[in-house]
């Protein structure tokens, strides 16, 4: 889902940027106000702890392997739809810069395809599901899946829109990959929620409903 | 990709004038290039300035000493996402072109276009390149000085502190993950062998990545109140006579510590550019913008 430099004309990266710095600084602003400014440390070290989660390979049924994006799990257990955004940005940083993995010009959409959407798809998806169901690894199965398959969507959109991929076949091959990626996403987040809510229940803002 | 990061690092700590000079050369030279390259139309000029800009790398690169079989490595690394895009290019039309002529029919009406095949090559100079260059700037700039680097130019104190912080515990993450993996295979678990139940396999790796999260916010707990031991805070400033009261060093104070923010930022070295650095900040530009613009106008 890292969109490379050159599949998106440089007007339309200016724009995603834009709109990527609008929610970098309101996730700075949540940082600030939320955390204290003295806590950030301790949202750099959490990115680097995605980071290798993200670097984990996880077997698909269909014989290839996946990882997963994080987003809606570090807005999960954080509480704010902005520690997606935060966390995700800084590891979007890093993996551009360092290992050539998504690019500079770029960087904008896919830190709101995959910090934007991951963070606020999984905060606002899960917070909805446990008012409907009150059962948090439901809701985060669910909400972990839709921000996956959602940003997928979002980045065959964007491709579209750059005249790099076509609209119908980008949301069927990006969609229907993500909706099974999605599932491996939802299943870890559930699980990994069990397992926080279990060993650090002081961690999770909305710990009602887990049974730890 | 993690298991990269000791190898890209290693390499950083090479002694030739491409390592040691300021990261913030190699930074704004790499972006000229990428930026450059992704404003060119897609048009038939791609090739010629991705040819101008490859050629670029490779002198560059040589110039470095670094194998080149380790370009290679780290290439096939980016690939995945951008080929599928790129190779998948050529069975279908887009907006670039008004006329599609189909070089081969293919079962269920499916064609490969001669123009959607001129795409995709255009596509894959525009994305090689630019990668070239990122993986010519990790490789030849340690984390810490691109990092540095980028904070005097500009970027925001809270990212320059965070993604300092975060690449120290890179470091240690790779190398737990790595002890995970070897505890997992230790007990004999493959979360790719088909003979355990799919949903047991997912259930252990939910459990592996759960550690990894808890082991993560409670190492950043530690690293928080270690740094609070050490007087870290945002609003705490140590001025140059408190470091002289304190019998640091004069040149400690004047040039590794920023007197005003050594209290709460990660310290950098304020060094300027040097001569021979400011010639090849410029020489490169130059050559970025003018081969730019030279094939912009012959096309």
């Amino acid at each position: 889902m890292h969109i490379p430099d050159g599949f998106i004309p440089l007007y339309q990266d200016v724009i995603y940027w834009i709109i990527a710095i609008i929610f970098i600084s309101l996730a700075l602003k949540w940082a600030r106000n939320e955390l204290n400014d003295e806590k950030l440390p301790l949202i750099a070290v959490l990115a680097a702890g995605i980071f290798a989660i993200q670097a984990m390979n996880i077997p698909i049924p269909f014989g290839t392997s996946g990882h997963m994006v994080g987003a809606a799990l570090a807005a999960i257990v954080l509480g704010s739809p902005y520690a997606g955004v935060f966390v995700l940005t800084l590891v979007l940083i890093v993996q551009g810069v360092i290992f050539a993995d998504g690019g500079i010009t770029t960087m904008g959409a896919n830190i709101i395809n995959m910090g934007v959407v991951g963070g606020f798809v999984g905060y606002y998806g899960y917070t909805a599901l446990m008012k409907v169901t009150d059962n948090t690894y439901a809701s985060g199965f669910i909400a972990a899946w839709a921000a996956c398959f959602i940003a997928a969507l979002l980045c065959a959109v964007e491709m579209a829109v750059a005249g790099t991929f076509p609209l119908v076949a980008g949301l069927i091959s990006m969609g229907l990959y993500h909706a099974i990626i999605g599932l491996l996403e939802g299943g870890i987040t559930a699980v990994a929620i069990y397992l926080i809510a279990t060993a650090r229940p002081d961690l999770m803002e909305h710990s009602a409903g887990v049974s730890a | 990709m993690i298991e990269d990061l000791f190898f890209i690092e290693r390499q950083a700590y090479g002694k030739t004038f491409i390592h040691i000079m300021d990261a913030r050369v190699k930074i704004i030279v790499s972006f000229a290039v990428i930026i450059a390259m992704v404003a060119m139309p897609y048009s038939p000029g791609v090739y010629l300035l991705g040819l101008v800009f490859f050629i670029f790398f490779f002198a560059l690169w040589c110039a470095s000493r670094l194998p080149f079989s380790d370009y290679l490595r780290r290439l096939l690394v980016t690939l995945p996402f951008g080929m599928f895009i790129i190779v998948f290019q050529i069975f279908f039309e887009n907006s670039h072109y008004a006329v599609f002529h189909s070089l081969l029919d293919l079962p269920f009406g499916i064609h490969i276009y001669a123009e959607s095949v001129e795409f995709a090559s255009l596509l894959l100079v525009k994305f090689i390149v630019p990668v070239s260059f990122i993986i010519l700037l990790s490789s030849t700039t340690r984390m810490q000085d691109l990092l540095a680097g980028a904070g005097k130019l500009g970027m925001p104190r809270e990212f320059t502190l965070c993604i300092g912080m975060m690449v120290r515990y890179l470091f240690l993450f790779a190398s737990t993950l790595e002890k995970i993996k070897n505890a997992l295979e230790t007990r004999c678990f493959d979360p790719f062998d088909r003979a355990l139940p799919y949903r047991y396999r997912l259930r252990q790796m939910g459990y592996t990545i759960g550690t990894i999260f808890v082991r993560s916010y409670e190492q950043g707990e530690r690293t928080y109140t270690c740094m609070l031991c050490r007087g870290y805070g945002v609003n705490h400033t140590v001025s140059p006579k408190l470091c002289g009261s304190h019998r640091l060093p004069e040149e400690r104070c004047s040039s590794t510590v920023s007197p005003n923010r050594c209290g709460s930022d990660l310290p950098a070295p304020g060094k300027k550019l040097e001569r021979s650095e400011w010639l090849c900040l410029c020489f490169s530009l130059l050559f970025v913008v003018a081969s730019t613009v030279a094939v912009w106008w012959s096309m």
